[in-house]
């Protein structure tokens, strides 16, 4: 029989036989049975307890005592300048680790918790290999600004853009890397981090040397992806009824049909391969713990001539000395990346060239110039000497060749980045209550791209003369170096074991460089350069702005029944006006652990229950340009400047101003429940939460007469963020084979412009010029849907041009436009599942989004018969298939487009990933074997249009469509 | 270590291209650059051509563009343009429906604000430069603040009056008010301007220029007549260094269209040109200005390359009212050949551009002396060669297309229909194509192939006439700068001389006490330019004033003037003159006489309580 500490029986240790695969498991009494030989060394183990061997000589029953292992009960959670155990917390804190990553082709760290945690959505931002991913903790709390949380990484909080040519600041780390992601929602949580934490922080904990010996693990994989599917445009056949059949088709616009019947987007997209190694070592390297990984991903995109490489490194050392009173911690990260930038805008192409057009021709003209791509091409009046055939000239608004695009566009990208930390923490030998930490680190950054349009390119500019096709050639070079620097005290003291306290108090400071340089080389490449009309090749863009900040927070406990945690940071940028640039951040959260109190220690069943009520308050200027308040000119570039005489002269403008900057400041309340129940069988937390941020700061108009712009960023507004989440974890079955795992959250959440005095339209869209389909105004969500009513007839189908007079006017415009829907979804759900058997394991993930609701750009901008035919009648334009159920024609009528028909219902539930792996432990010596297979973007149940229903932002318009990915790979740990 | 920290909060800017005052006004070479953006304001639409870093951010980048708005607010709104694009909020314009949330009248409104904003500036931060030439500076700046002021009185009438830069919300100042400042600036500085400046920059005249149109407006700004005034002024213009273009670089009968060429800056109209807007397609980017005005007049069956651009945009034409307005002369081709004297010839047209294509009978020309044959023919757009006899035995095309013929040479191609002289010399080989203009007012430059006169539908670009005034092509038949076509060279007169001539007539004939006589024979000098001869000059009784209001059309159609002249005559509401979809009604109606002011943007409003909106609105 095994037992836990106070003889109570356990179920489910696994016992096995040192050195083999034989094993079984304890019964519900902590009763087993096993088959031994005389010398096997019998290894009892159980999540939560310390292992214990036990040496077989013929007994007929070993009965052991299993000792609760501390570290892993108090599990310690990181908060920001410290930790606390996991039943100590007092905040809304999510913690996810490695076991429960995402599993599957993942390339940047966000993926490994999407779906996991309540309030927590992660959208790609495209289908892109490496691409970048919108993280959003508790909606959207600002409009100005960006709503990116924090992210940190072994106590660095990282810059959170992201350097030119890279697609996605995360991909610096290799996700084979890391330990643990931890979730600070609620201000309580994130105060401590002031204000770059206004939206949350991810804290990313990456695995450590041990003090041990060394063990290796080696991950391999092999990505296929594929397209889901095509956007549903007029085919050829199609295409050519609709021409035959057009009333403004005249005999000039029917010589333009081809015979051809060319899907482009086949042309575009393709079968795409990814790989990814690592591999990594962990030990004690003369006498020192280390970590060393390496790892290589390389993908292909479907979009043709897409592809992502990336080469990491990192080490991570933890040496202590001095009895551990003096403790390292030196991490350093490198990366090395490069990319193929496919030109995306063969995207939109691909839908609107005429499927009738063959991708390439014959005629010597088009194949001297253009490399034989076939396109809407004009001849102009010049004589090429080499064909003697007019030179020809892309007609001006006609769709590129998508493949020409993609062909003739070279855009390449090396991004470098480091980002190492040494932290000491010192506790002091005469007060050893007392630690002194110091923490500095750099994250520097290094971007290089070229871009090379070939001079066969249709769009290229013609030089000089027409002899000579320019092409064009752009260098760009980016550098960002963040530096940090943290020095804290912690003070740490229990007295009797009744009160426990944990102080900090510190000082911050950060700063945030940024050397932008880019260079148009095509001009000295051609040696044409003249130094008296070409002024400038070079565009250069500079910055830095500084954060500094002191903190202090207080953890007190009474028994550890009663949680108090209090915290105040103040912070100041380099961004606001001297005079206000100082902010200063409360927060207190109170949490009172009712399952440790007499009257439930009865209540076997529940294992833990902890109410907790929070409140902080949070500046924010995240993404707020620099030096606003300054009165700043800008000079012009070489193709804006004016003509005085014979001369062009640079002309320098100065900028709108603010001198009133403030902080935009969040304040949020959060009231908590944390449960375990059954053994922890279930387990879970429920959190309701209410954020207000005031002195919003919006993009908004200013008197024009007062100012050199009119609008600038300034605080005008509230905005309030509501919600619920519900996490419910439970452990259905849980037996010797067979362990499964469900995990469920829940998050409701609603964005409210609580104040906001001007209106702003935003939400660009394809389709007439200027036209902005989204609308921020008091008393809705941000970025609201701001729209015509479509009529609709009898059975359901729109009425061109009839939208609802809502004002009555009878005059249907502007003014009858009205808000419909948002593209933020109401509920976020995530469903997954680990299932194991034996030496199978299986996981599926599935997410659910329900309310959000997308703009069909993709229909809107091409559904209309007129626009097939432009008014030059020189080139066509494909349709979308939708012009068939609609059959609406005119094109010009711009209120067409801000129809609330292509305003559709985005809910989708998706299964993300399934994996299916199996454990081969004899296979080799030493090794254990895992093989898995998993799916990645399985299948998507909506009733959106569109091709994917999830659409950040909610304009879906030339969008690159997430591939679905097969994956086989291998694990070995030895 | 935390102290000086803390200094670091204090950042300044180290992006080079990101200044200071301190260094844009060091010295009067750093501050040419800040004057300039009092002008580019006017022309370009931010600091990155074509688009890209805007001024304005309300409105997309290329309709912020100063005379690009003008253009929709002064001619879209009259009988001189109808637009095909259903933009939100430019239907509107045409039809005199707009209201105080239209994104153009917004717009414009943010444009001059803007422009008064940085003037101001520039005004407060050059006074402390001590260099020469800043005086001039600051003149030209105080006459480009008077001309925003100037455009405001006009459009919105009710707007704060801004001498300088604050933070404090301004109260709302009447016309009289601004009216009174626009004026006495206008006569302060015109001493202060130099008498004559470079091109593209103001000098005296523009300011006597200026006071000349504020005076003819002055009965409907103020209330009080100013005609007078308007004389004098005009007087003075009249009596400078300006002087009518009547060079016909490309010898088309008349120097009226090198006005509007690529080179307008050269070619001798800008001995016309009192202030500009300055484009050029490679250093001067925008898709407002006269990149608007080219690419958007161009549609249907016209063809861009010969307008010096890549493509047509499909959107402006005119009404039947401006086209009505023009005596169009005609062409009569058997007389034209009959005045070439000659005898008919063996030799002959042939091609598909003939009347009789490839097939013959060919067209044949008259021999006007040994070996040099001419001929007056309307042709098609298409392909034609020389021919003997009808018998390919003995035939001439052009190989290379440059102008020399070889025997059994290649096609020539006629770009487009229409009358043509073509000339054949055998001794040199040589041949000429020249279209032939009709005789008559040579201002009314339509394109009609597949246009329709009439407009049944606003958004069907052949219905109502192209306008064919604007090129990127030089006089002497070159390209503009930009070789890809995309972007204009071409310069637009804001005050040109022609205009101060009829503003001359007009005051005088509204009891302004000037010289009917000089009235008279200035219009001639329009007209005798328009006319490529005197066949089109009026005498004393002509000269009306309905007669000056036509004539201001035929002369400055879509130069950005129609509305404010037809307010000044009550026809632009009113139902004493109506147009083709006038209020939004195919034969035009009344609307209500509040839209002879627009509204003052609602976001304007609503940040500034001193504001009221115009009436009506």
């Amino acid at each position: 029989t095994v037992t836990d500490e106070s003889s109570l029986p356990l179920p489910g240790v696994n016992v096995i036989i040192k050195g083999t695969s034989t094993g079984t498991a304890t019964d519900f009494d902590g009763n087993y049975q096993i088959k031994a030989n005389s010398g096997d060394i019998i290894v009892f183990s159980y999540l939560g307890y310390i292992t214990q061997e036990i040496t077989y000589n013929g007994q007929t029953t070993i009965n052991i005592s299993l000792a609760e292992d501390a570290a892993q009960l108090d599990e310690v959670v990181l908060i920001g300048y410290g930790g606390v155990k996991k039943e100590d917390l007092t905040g809304s804190v999510d913690l996810i680790k490695s076991d429960d990553f995402n599993q599957g082709p993942v390339v940047s760290a966000q993926q490994l918790i999407s779906g996991k945690v309540a309030g927590v959505s992660i959208t790609s931002s495209s289908g892109a290999p490496g691409e970048g991913q919108e993280i959003r903790i508790r909606g959207n709390g600002s409009l100005s600004l960006n709503n990116n949380p924090l992210i940190v990484v072994d106590g660095f909080p990282l810059d959170n853009g992201a350097v030119g040519g890279s697609r996605n600041p995360l991909n610096q780390i290799n996700p084979n890397d890391i330990e643990a992601m931890t979730v600070l929602k609620d201000a309580s949580a994130t105060a401590i981090y002031g204000s770059r934490a206004a939206n949350g922080v991810i804290i990313i904990t990456t695995k450590k040397g041990k003090d041990s010996e060394f063990k290796f693990s080696v991950n391999t994989s092999t990505t296929v992806h594929t397209a889901v599917d095509y956007v549903d445009v007029l085919n050829g056949d199609e295409y050519r009824q609709v021409i035959n059949n057009h009333p403004n088709a005249d005999a000039q616009t029917l010589s333009l049909l081809g015979n051809a019947n060319t899907d482009w987007q086949d042309e575009i997209y393709n079968t795409a391969f990814g790989q990814d190694h690592s591999i990594s070592a962990r030990g004690n390297a003369f006498g020192i713990p280390m970590r060393a990984s390496v790892g290589y991903t390389d993908h292909d995109g479907i979009l043709r001539r897409d592809n992502f490489k990336r080469t990491t490194a990192s080490l991570n050392l933890t040496p202590s000395l001095l009895d551990d009173h003096l403790k390292f911690e030196i991490n350093a990260r490198g990366n090395y990346s490069e990319n193929f930038f496919a030109n995306r805008g063969a995207i939109g192409a691909a839908n609107t060239f005429d499927p009738t057009q063959p991708v390439y021709s014959n005629d010597p003209q088009i194949v001297s110039q253009f490399g034989g791509y076939n396109g809407w091409y004009n001849p102009i009046s010049a004589i090429d000497p080499s064909t003697g055939l007019p030179v020809l000239s892309q007609i001006n608004l006609a769709t590129v060749n998508p493949v020409a695009q993609l062909n003739l566009v070279d855009d390449v990208s090396e991004v470098r980045r480091f980002i190492g930390n040494a932290k000491v923490d010192y506790k002091l030998h005469f007060f050893p209550d007392l630690t002194a930490t110091v923490n500095v680190g750099l994250d520097k950054s290094h971007g290089t791209g070229r871009t090379i349009t070939s001079q066969q390119m249709p769009t290229s500019l013609l030089a000089d003369s027409w002899e000579i096709w320019n092409g064009s050639r752009s260098t760009y070079s980016n550098t960002s170096t963040n530096k940090l620097f943290d020095a804290y005290l912690t003070y740490n003291k229990s007295i009797n074991e009744t009160h426990n306290i944990t102080a900090v108090a510190g000082y911050s400071y950060q700063s945030f460089e940024y050397d932008n340089y880019s260079y148009d080389s095509e001009a000295e490449e051609r040696d044409i350069r003249n130094p008296d009309t070409d002024i400038d090749f070079e565009f250069i863009d500079k910055s830095k702005n500084v954060l500094l900040s002191y903190f202090g927070r207080l953890n007190y406990d009474y028994k550890g029944k009663y949680l108090l945690t209090a915290s105040l940071r103040a912070d100041a940028s380099s961004k606001l006006n001297p005079d206000d640039r100082w902010g200063y951040f409360p927060s207190a959260a109170l949490a009172w652990n009712i399952s440790k109190e007499p009257f439930l220690e009865s209540a076997s069943f529940i294992n833990d229950l902890k109410l907790r009520v929070g409140y902080g308050e949070i500046g924010n200027v995240n993404g707020l340009g620099d030096y606003l308040f300054l009165t700043r000119y800008t000079r012009s570039n070489s193709s804006a400047n004016y003509q005085f005489g014979n001369t062009f002269y640079q002309t320098y403008r100065p900028d709108p101003i603010n001198e009133e900057l403030r902080w935009e400041v969040g304040n949020t309340i959060n009231l908590g429940l944390d449960y375990a129940f059954f053994n922890s069988r279930v387990f879970g937390s429920i959190n309701l939460y209410k954020k207000k941020t005031e002195n919003l700061i919006a993009f908004s108009s200013i008197d024009p007469f007062t100012n050199f712009g009119s609008s600038i960023d300034r605080n005008i507004g509230d905005m309030e963020n509501r919600g619920v989440e519900i996490a419910l974890n439970v452990i259905p079955i849980q037996t010797d084979d067979i362990e499964w795992s469900i995990n469920y959250n829940i998050a409701f959440n609603e964005n409210e412009v609580v104040r906001l005095p001007f209106n702003q339209e935003v939400g660009g869209i394809s389709g007439g010029v200027g036209n902005n389909i989204q609308l921020h105004t008091e008393g809705e969500s941000p970025s609201s849907f701001y729209v015509l009513q479509q009529v609709y007839d009898a059975n359901g189908n729109p009425i061109e041009g009839a939208f609802v007079d809502r004002n009555g006017d009878n005059i249907i415009n502007d003014s009858d436009k009205y808000l419909y829907k948002d593209p933020y979804a109401d509920v976020i759900m995530g469903l997954n599942t680990n299932l194991n058997y034996k030496k199978w394991d299986l996981a599926v993930v599935t997410r659910a989004n329900i309310g959000n609701y997308a703009y069909n750009n993709v229909a809107s901008g091409n559904s209309y018969r007129d626009g097939a035919i432009p008014t030059s009648n020189d080139f066509l334009w494909n349709l979308h298939s939708e012009y068939l159920n609609s059959g609406f024609t005119d094109q010009s009528d711009e209120r067409n487009f801000m129809s609330s028909h292509w305003v559709q219902d985005a809910s989708f539930f998706k299964i993300d990933n399934i994996t299916l792996g199996y454990t081969l432990d004899k296979a080799i010596k030493d090794v254990i074997v895992r093989l898995y297979g998993s799916i990645q973007n399985v299948a998507t149940f909506t009733e959106y249009d569109g091709l994917d229903p999830e659409i950040p932002g909610g304009i879906d318009n030339g969008f690159y469509p997430r591939p679905r990915s097969f994956v086989f790979g291998i694990n070995l740990d030895f | 270590f935390m102290f000086s920290c803390h200094d670091d909060l204090d950042q300044s800017p180290i992006d080079p291209d990101s200044f200071t005052e301190e260094d844009v006004f060091v010295n009067a070479s750093e501050a040419r650059s800040a004057l300039a953006k009092l002008y580019a304001s006017l022309a370009l639409t931010g600091q990155q051509g074509p688009a890209g870093n805007p001024d304005i951010t309300e409105i997309d980048e290329g309709f912020s563009q100063f005379s690009r708005m003008l253009f929709n607010l002064n001619e879209l709104t009259t009988d001189h343009a109808v637009v095909g694009w259903g933009d939100a909020g430019l239907p509107d314009l045409h039809g005199l429906y707009w209201s105080a949330g239209n994104d153009f009248t917004g717009a414009m409104y943010l444009r001059l604000a803007q422009e008064v904003s940085f003037c101001n500036s520039f005004i407060d931060n050059a006074s402390q430069l001590t260099d020469p030439e800043v005086a001039s500076y600051i003149a030209e700046a105080r006459f480009l603040r008077a001309f925003a002021y100037y455009n405001l009185i006009d459009f919105y009438a009710n707007v704060p009056l801004a001498t300088q830069i604050s933070t404090e919300l301004p109260s709302q100042s009447d016309r009289p008010e601004l009216f009174n400042f626009v004026e006495t600036e206008l006569l302060e500085i015109q001493d202060d301007l130099p008498s004559s400046n470079e091109y593209g920059r103001v000098d005296q005249v523009a300011a006597w220029a200026l006071l000349s149109r504020l005076y003819l407006n002055a009965e409907v700004w103020i209330g009080t007549p100013r005609y007078t005034d308007c004389v004098t002024y005009s007087n003075n213009v009249i009596n400078s260094g300006y002087s009518i273009n009547t060079n016909d670089v490309n010898g088309n009968g008349t120097a009226y269209d090198e006005l509007f060429l690529a080179d307008n800056n050269t070619n001798g109209a800008q001995d016309e040109f009192i202030f500009t807007l300055n484009f050029d397609g490679v250093q001067s980017q925008t898709y407002g200005g006269s990149t608007f005005l080219v690419h958007a007049a161009i549609g249907g069956s016209m063809d861009a390359s010969l307008f010096g651009v890549n493509g047509g945009w499909g959107g402006n034409r005119t009404t039947s009212a401006l086209v009505e307005k023009f005596e169009m002369g005609t062409i009569d081709i058997d007389e034209l050949n009959n005045d070439l004297g000659g005898t008919l010839s063996n030799w002959g047209l042939v091609g598909d551009a003939t009347e009789n294509a490839w097939d013959g009978p060919d067209m044949e020309m008259y021999e006007t002396s040994p070996n040099q044959y001419s001929l007056y023919a309307n042709l098609t757009a298409g392909d034609f060669k020389f021919r003997f006899d009808e018998d390919w035995g003995n035939n001439y095309g052009d190989n290379e297309l440059d102008g020399s013929l070889e025997a059994g040479g290649g096609n020539i191609p006629i770009p487009a229909d229409g009358p043509y002289l073509i000339t054949l010399d055998l001794d040199n080989l040589t041949y000429s194509i020249t279209e032939v203009t009709a005789s008559g007012d040579m201002r009314a430059m339509f394109y009609t192939d597949g246009q329709n006169l009439e407009i049944e539908s606003i958004g069907q670009f052949s219905d109502g006439y192209a306008i064919t005034k604007f090129k990127n092509v030089t006089s002497t038949g070159g390209p503009g700068n930009d070789s890809n076509g995309e972007f204009v060279d071409t310069d637009l007169p804001v005050i040109r001389l022609a205009e101060i001539y009829l503003n001359y007539a007009e005051a005088t004939l509204r009891g302004g006490g000037g010289d009917t006589g000089l009235a008279v024979d200035k219009i001639n000098e329009l007209r005798t330019r328009a006319y490529g001869g005197p066949s089109g000059n009026i005498t004393s009784s002509d000269l009306t004033l309905d007669f000056v209001l036509d004539e201001r059309s035929r002369e400055l159609y879509w130069e950005g003037q129609r509305r404010t002249d037809l307010i000044r005559y009550d026809y632009f509401t009113s139902g004493n003159y109506l147009w083709p979809w006038k209020g939004n009604q195919p034969n035009g109606t009344s609307v209500g006489s509040f839209r002879n002011i627009f509204p003052i943007p609602t976001n304007s409003i609503s940040t500034n309580p001193n504001l009221q909106q115009n009436p009506g609105y």
